[in-house]
């Protein structure tokens, strides 16, 4: 029988897909994100207890009193076991597919229910979709949408849509057929018969089908927790890899609450909602009569107001704990007690912007600022004469040439924040084919023969008439006309706003960049000078050593030309003598970038990335495997780094996903690669977006051990015939590990144990249960095992000899990066390729984590790191 | 004019319907079509109705009646053949018209009544007046007029599944006449009821139609019901309508065997009127009264009948004043003239069996038969 390639060509298909519709794929994900994130915004935003009680509101308009005080305490066990936040999110996932799959499965239903070509088709394709195990959809899902909560949802709209669309199906036909052709015979349309007829009626088994969706979507969820869903999904996959028992229980229930809640909660809603189900409780209410206190219900707008006033006693208590925590952290902030500091400006946009933005995260930080606007040459002298502290707009070497000449010995360079500036010529990006001052010539007609430049007086517009036209020969063609900075983008506004072409004499950095789509026109032959200034900010003498954190600040100071111009235009739309309150507001929009530049923890160098921001700021995406070697390196790493200030959100992965996830640059180091062996295969198809940053530990060994206490098995060889012995098993670690491969597809075969052992799959912490369980009992055991592992210092085990090298070279324990790492990452790039563990500490480590169990590892690797000192400053040097 | 006409109405289900019709039109059998899968549910049928008539369609389950009703307004289209409507050709409407005419000029009232479960009686008596549009106040007002109309008044804001199976269908029969349609349909509207309620919805409906004057087709598959209601009836068999005529004609003249079976349980005596029985008022001239005058003139006949009734009496009225007396009982006209007589033995004559369809229409043999013999009774009592 021909192997027929089934498999490859579906991985074709996918291929194809990726290829060609990935910017369908990236839409789709920002819409769900999108979608998820708001949800999962609202829902975690009011106070847990809040709430729940909102919940119970619910619960208790929808069903009755119990159920709303079992509502209230189901959510207050979740809180109080910490799992609030997973619920949450979970929920968030929940909603954001039910309310996907309903969009979806409705119309999809009632085309099905009023064509038997439709149903149909969409019968056996749902049959597909239910049957396939649901994990299959997180491989593709992984492929189109990389790893987090999209493919998750996607993989849960797949899962949960089938019983939707049946549900709608089912529940129109089954509406009585002489009411549809009573509507009929009155004249009724079909839409209305639709809409007055058929919809009302089959609501109920639509609500029904909405119930199933929101159950199967629920189990679906804790699937997606496998590709980074986050939720209980998560929590229970961590406790499903770590065997925690405890974490298992307590995420399971959690999930189980929730689902009680949304069955109840969608049950009751389909009477209330459904025409029928509201004829029906009615009738029910009729016969058992009387009011009791049970089932008293409060009236849709008693629910509706209690609902609300918890709502806003919620968003109340979020907006004065915001505030209340606001301000303690400005008293912790408060560095500078009051001390005063004054500043001079001159008013140029970005100066203004510069101080304006440092006089405002001065006095956040607790100081006194007094910013004044002065000429060029006054505010030179004066601060000179030391009456001005610091100013920040020194354009160095090239424009303020001579006052730095003059001054310099009073005065100390902060070095530049801003480096890119440039003087040019510009264009709106709406008139095509120029790109550079060559371009202009011959188009003199389209402009008119003019470019608007500004003040006469300026040294740009002396070098354009003196140097830049002639050099491009265009002195002849064009008029250069004076005018005044306001004047020229008075002028650029209005040509802007008609669309017609302009050139205006323009420098960099400004916010019309930020306003308006302008093409900087290329200056190939230098004519504006080859040295471009950098922005400066200049102290006066001594400045450092009165204020030696401000002057660090200042140091470490720079800003983006994006971040700089959108200053400068918030400060022109908010207009003038607003300026603080423009950089309030743009602080406030760029949060964090406060805490960048004014730090108030004291930390080490920075390190930059080449976006020339500090790399700290970006958060490391760390994944891990739950391999004890894996989890000795990454929370080492974690405690180092977070002591250099950098932040790490460590996710558990398998190995397949992991790799492709950071082919895709959402991982961005980890540190368990075994190579060149063991994740061959991985490493083979996603090495051109990965970097190797090189071993940190090694060699390795594969092998199988067994217990000491069995004798006379010490090699390969010694396992043959004694298979009795051992229950025919190995005990193996996590299936499709390449370790197992080689086990299963060579070791075993290679020395004749194929037939007569079967290695079986389960996981690393099922291996090493089953191994201490036997352990305990003296009972025989064979189990996957390799160098480095903690195992061998805590049993007494024989690794058994490989005479065959069947298992291959050893690995290294290897650093793998995404691509972009280097350049995200310059300073820690460097750490991490210097980054060395000796077998004693590695195991000394595995020793300390296996010692204090699950869920404490960070107090282990402290511990540790106690316990050798230095070592932070080995792996992170300052 | 006629209001609603319906020229050789074909409806085939299965495939090629087209080809079944002229297989049909060239004579072949029903059940031979059967054999090719292919259910010929109505044959040519033609028929017509004047305003302000009940024409009932009477046939037994599978002979095609609902089938035809639903031609009348559209529901089904017809394979072949027209429906005209006040003139108008149904099947050459386009859907919206169809729906138009639907909503303004047609209603039906269905055998399960077919009320909407979640709409109260009111909205259930307004549902026509929605579709049409008629704005919520007027709207409610006419389902009200309407609902008292059919004895519900009062129970506006009840709700369907409140009600006995005759209180619903007087709704049914409200949301039909709300639209003010000229032409109702009704399909086996009575079939569901008990029969104490359904003969009250009988008299009900005669006596909304005596105000009213709509022309209504009526399906049941009751004869007696029929013959209560029916002004004209058409009989259908196996799709193809066997006989065209008035109560009295179906009973006394039945076109075929499979008429006559029909007629054998109905009751004659409350079907069969004074006017389709009685002889000619000469045959009463000569009979003696008691006091052994021989009446010679209609006056005398008149003046010593024990009873005078009108042609549409039942005859079941005429049994205890023939027993009374061997003087005939005289049937009179509008105004008092006599127009004929109904003696005794032609009473308990036409209570026999059903005259054989061999006699032609306008001679039955049994009244000829009581013709001859009439003079003999009279002559021997």
């Amino acid at each position: 029988m021909p192997r027929l390639p089934l498999g490859d060509w579906v991985d074709n298909a996918v291929d194809f897909l990726q290829n060609h519709l990935s910017w369908l794929f990236d839409a789709i994900g920002s819409v769900v994100s999108g979608m998820y994130d708001g949800i999962n915004a609202v829902l975690s935003a009011p106070e847990p207890l809040l709430l729940a009680g909102i919940l119970a509101v619910l619960a208790w308009w929808l069903r009755s009193l119990v159920a709303g005080v079992l509502t209230f305490g189901g959510f207050a066990l979740i809180d109080s076991i910490e799992l609030w936040d997973e619920s949450m999110e979970t929920l968030s996932l929940v909603l954001v597919a039910t309310i996907i799959v309903l969009v979806i499965s409705i119309p999809l239903g009632i085309w099905a229910s009023r064509s038997k070509t439709v149903s149909s088709i969409v019968r056996p394709v749902l049959d597909l979709m239910q049957t396939m195990p649901a994990m299959v959809y997180l491989i593709p899902g992984v492929v189109f949408f990389g790893i987090g909560v999209v493919p998750g949802i996607i993989a849960t709209i797949i899962f949960a849509l089938p019983p939707g669309v049946r549900m709608t199906e089912l529940g129109i036909r089954q509406v009585d057929e002489e009411l549809v052709e009573a509507a009929e015979a009155f004249g009724t349309s079909p839409r209305n018969t639709l809409m007055r007829v058929q919809l009302p009626l089959a609501l109920q088994t639509i609500m029904a089908g909405i119930n199933q969706v929101i159950m199967l979507g629920l189990s679906m969820v804790v699937i997606a927790g496998m590709v980074g869903g986050g939720g209980l999904g998560g929590a229970v996959y961590r406790a499903l890899g770590n065997i925690d028992i405890g974490l298992g229980f307590e995420a399971g229930l959690s999930v189980v609450i929730l689902a009680v809640y949304l069955d109840r909660i969608t049950g009751s809603l389909s009477l209330q909602v459904s025409p029928v189900g509201r004829r029906a409780l009615a009738k029910a209410k009729e016969l058992t009569g009387g009011l009791k206190i049970w089932n008293h219900r409060p009236q849709p707008v008693v629910a509706i107001a209690g609902v609300v006033v918890l709502a806003l006693v919620a968003g109340g208590i979020g907006m004065f704990g915001g505030s209340s925590s606001g301000s303690t952290t400005a008293d912790a902030k408060n560095v500078g007690q009051g001390k005063k500091i004054s500043m001079g400006y001159i008013p140029w946009d970005e100066g203004i912007a510069s101080t304006f933005l440092w006089k405002e995260l001065l006095e956040q930080r607790g100081y006194e600022v007094d910013a004044r606007q002065y000429e060029a040459g006054s505010l030179y002298t004066g601060q000179a004469a030391g009456q001005i502290d610091i100013q920040t707009d020194s354009w160095l070497p090239v424009t303020h040439a001579t006052y730095w000449a003059k001054y310099k010995d009073k005065l100390e360079d902060m070095g530049a924040w801003y480096d890119k500036t440039s003087l040019e010529i510009s264009v709106p990006s709406y008139v095509k084919g120029i790109n550079s001052l060559a371009d202009l010539k011959g188009k003199s007609s389209t402009f008119k023969g003019r470019i608007v430049g500004i003040e006469p007086s300026a040294g740009e517009m002396g070098l354009l008439k003196d140097k830049v036209l002639k050099a491009y020969g265009l002195d002849t063609e064009y008029k250069l006309i004076d005018g005044s900075t306001s004047g020229m983008l008075a002028e650029l506004k209005r040509a802007y706003a008609k669309k017609e072409p302009i050139a205006v004499v323009l420098w960099s950095p400004h916010w019309a960049y930020n306003d308006y789509d302008l093409t900087k026109l290329a200056d190939p032959k230098k004519a504006f000078g080859a040295e471009s200034d950098g922005v400066h900010t200049l102290a006066r003498k001594g400045f450092s050593a009165d204020n030696p954190q401000v002057a660090t600040w200042l140091k470490d100071f720079s800003m983006t030309e994006k971040q700089l111009t959108s200053l400068e235009a918030k400060i022109q739309v908010t207009g003038k003598d607003k300026e603080q309150e423009a950089v309030r507001a743009w602080l406030k929009e760029n949060p964090g970038v406060a805490d960048k530049w004014t730090p108030v923890a004291p930390s080490g160098k920075p390190g930059k990335a080449a976006s020339g921001k500090d790399e700290r700021e970006r958060p490391l995406q760390v994944a891990w495997f739950p391999w004890e070697e894996d989890i000795a390196a990454t929370y080492l790493w974690k405690a180092v780094l977070e002591e250099r200030g950098y932040t790490m959100n460590l996710k558990q992965f398998e190995v397949g996903p992991m790799y492709a996830a950071m082919a895709r640059g959402q991982i961005d180091v980890q540190f368990d690669g075994w190579l060149p062996n063991t994740q061959k295969r991985y490493w083979d198809k996603y090495h051109e977006s990965l970097h190797n940053l090189g071993s940190w530990y090694g060699p390795t060994s594969l092998e199988i051990a067994v217990p000491s206490y069995v004798k006379g098995v010490d090699s390969l060889d010694d396992l043959k015939g004694r298979e009795d012995e051992f229950k025919g098993r190995i005990v193996g670690i996590e299936a499709g590990t390449e370790t197992m491969n080689i086990l299963k597809d060579k070791v075993l075969p290679e020395y004749g144990l194929d037939k007569s052992y079967q290695v079986v799959d389960s996981s690393t912490p099922s291996m090493l249960a089953e191994l201490k369980r036997a352990y305990a009992k003296k009972e025989p055991v064979a189990v996957m095992l390799w160098t480095p592992h903690w195992a061998y210092s805590e049993y007494e085990l024989t690794k058994l000899k490989d005479p065959k090298k069947a298992f291959g070279e050893g690995d290294r324990l290897t650093t793998v990066t995404n691509k972009a790492f280097p350049e995200n990452y310059p300073q820690l790039t460097k750490w991490f390729k210097d980054f060395k563990l000796s077998e004693q500490q590695l195991a000394g480590l595995e020793n300390e984590i296996q010692k204090r169990g699950t869920g404490h590892e960070e107090e282990a690797v402290k511990a540790w790191m106690a316990d050798n000192p230095g070592i932070a400053d080995t792996m992170a040097p300052q | 004019m006629s209001r609603l006409q319906a020229e050789h109405l074909y409806k085939v289900f299965g495939r090629r319907p087209d080809e079944a019709v002229t297989k049909l039109e060239n004579g072949i059998d029903r059940d031979e079509l059967r054999t090719d899968g292919t259910t010929a549910a109505v044959i040519d049928a033609s028929f017509s109705v004047e305003p302000g008539q009940i024409f009932v369609v009477m046939g037994l389950s599978g002979s095609g009646k609902s089938t035809l009703l639903r031609m009348l307004n559209g529901l089904l289209d017809p394979t072949s053949g027209r429906v005209l409507f006040d003139g108008q050709d149904l099947t050459a409407l386009s859907p919206q018209e169809l729906r138009h005419v639907r909503s303004t000029k047609i209603s039906m009232v269905f055998q399960h009544f077919a009320l909407f479960p979640h709409r109260s009686v009111l909205e259930n008596a307004g549902y026509g007046l929605e579709v049409q549009g008629v704005p919520r106040a007027e709207r409610e007002k006419r389902a009200a007029e309407a609902l008292e109309l059919t004895g519900l008044g009062g129970w506006e804001a009840s709700w369907p599944d409140e009600l006995s199976g005759g209180m619903q269908q007087r709704v049914g029969l409200a949301r039909a006449l709300a639209t003010d349609a000229d032409l109702l349909l009704m399909d086996e509207s009575f079939s569901a009821l008990d029969p104490l309620i359904r003969r009250d919805m009988q008299d009900q409906l005669l006596q909304l139609q005596k105000r009213l004057k709509k022309t209504i087709v009526f399906i049941t598959h009751d004869l007696n019901e029929a013959m209560r209601l029916g002004d004209r009836i058409a009989v259908m068999r196996d799709g193809e309508i066997v006989q065209l005529g008035s109560a009295e004609d179906i009973l006394v003249t039945p076109a075929n065997d499979y008429v006559a079976s029909f007629t054998q349980d109905v009751d004659r005596s409350r079907v069969l009127t004074a006017g389709a029985i009685m002889a000619d008022p000469e045959t009463a001239f000569g009979v003696r009264t008691d006091g052994g005058k021989e009446l010679r003139t209609a006056q005398q006949v008149l003046d010593a009948a024990p009873a005078s009734v009108a042609e549409s009496t039942p005859i079941i009225e005429l049994f205890t004043p023939c027993s009374t007396s061997a003087i005939p009982v005289a049937v009179t006209d509008d105004t008092g003239k006599l127009v004929g007589v109904v003696p005794r033995a032609r009473l308990l004559a036409v209570l026999g069996e059903p005259m054989t369809p061999s006699v032609p229409v306008d001679a039955p043999a049994g009244i000829a038969v009581s013709k001859a013999t009439t003079g003999k009774a009279v002559a021997s009592a």
